[in-house]
């Protein structure tokens, strides 16, 4: 697989990442859907897998860095699944609107799965590993912008999360901003 | 508290912006200690599941 075609599949899945969090920042703040702590932990575990895409897009792609997406992507989804068995017994409730009939929750669990899939995939393509750094240290428009639209979503769930739950830890059923 | 493995993922990808990946790399792993910290904090209970 050639640098170009890896870098831009690379791109697509840090959209495709970007995309989640964005939809979550929606669902947050037009639908006033607050997301629980375990919710919050769910988007960190998108970013810590989008963080090894990111790292392929910036130094070039590495095994080490589909390493990091994938690790990321296992880690949200072991939390997603909690969440999942949490609510798996009929007329133990749930938490948060559906969207398309399943949970956010349950759509974070596929996507998870889908990110280790990807980066599986992608590892088998060892051309791209030909060279040790990015083919020029010019990213093209689309890939910044995957990259710069990544790191704002990573710093708008900072604040985020600060007004949610402050220096502490959340409420399990957040209702309102703490700060 | 919770903010904090953003925290670490941020200033990870601002390392990584400066090439300097090991810093990166670093931020990363102790990003997803404190996630999984974060999560066994507050999910560490059985689940409450009576079949």
């Amino acid at each position: 697989m050639p640098s170009d075609l890896s870098r831009l599949l690379n791109a697509l899945g840090l959209v495709a990442i970007d995309t989640v969090l964005a939809l979550a920042f929606i669902d947050q703040l037009w639908f006033r859907d607050l997301p629980c702590p375990v919710c919050i932990l769910q988007r960190a575990g998108f970013i810590a897998a989008g963080f090894g895409i990111a790292l392929n897009l910036v130094l070039g792609p590495r095994p080490s860095h589909y390493g990091v997406t994938i690790l990321g992507a296992v880690a949200g989804a072991a939390i997603a699944l909690r969440q999942m068995l949490l609510y798996i017994v009929p007329g133990s409730g749930s938490y948060g609107n559906e969207v398309f009939g399943m949970h956010l929750y349950s759509w974070a669990f596929v996507g998870f799965v889908a990110i280790v899939i990807g980066a599986a995939i992608m590892l088998f393509y060892d051309r791209q590993f030909g060279r040790g750094g990015p083919l020029s240290n010019r990213l093209d428009a689309f890939t910044l912008t995957a990259l710069v639209t990544f790191a704002v979503l990573v710093v708008g769930n900072i604040f985020s999360t600060l007004f949610l739950c402050g220096l502490g830890f959340c409420p399990e059923a957040p209702v309102g901003y703490v700060l | 508290m919770m903010s904090l493995p953003f925290v670490l993922f941020a200033c990870g990808l601002g390392a990584a912006w400066l090439r300097q990946r090991e810093v990166a790399l670093g931020f990363w792993t102790a990003g997803l200690v404190v996630l999984l910290a974060l999560f066994r904090a507050h999910y560490g209970d059985a689940l409450n599941i009576a079949l």
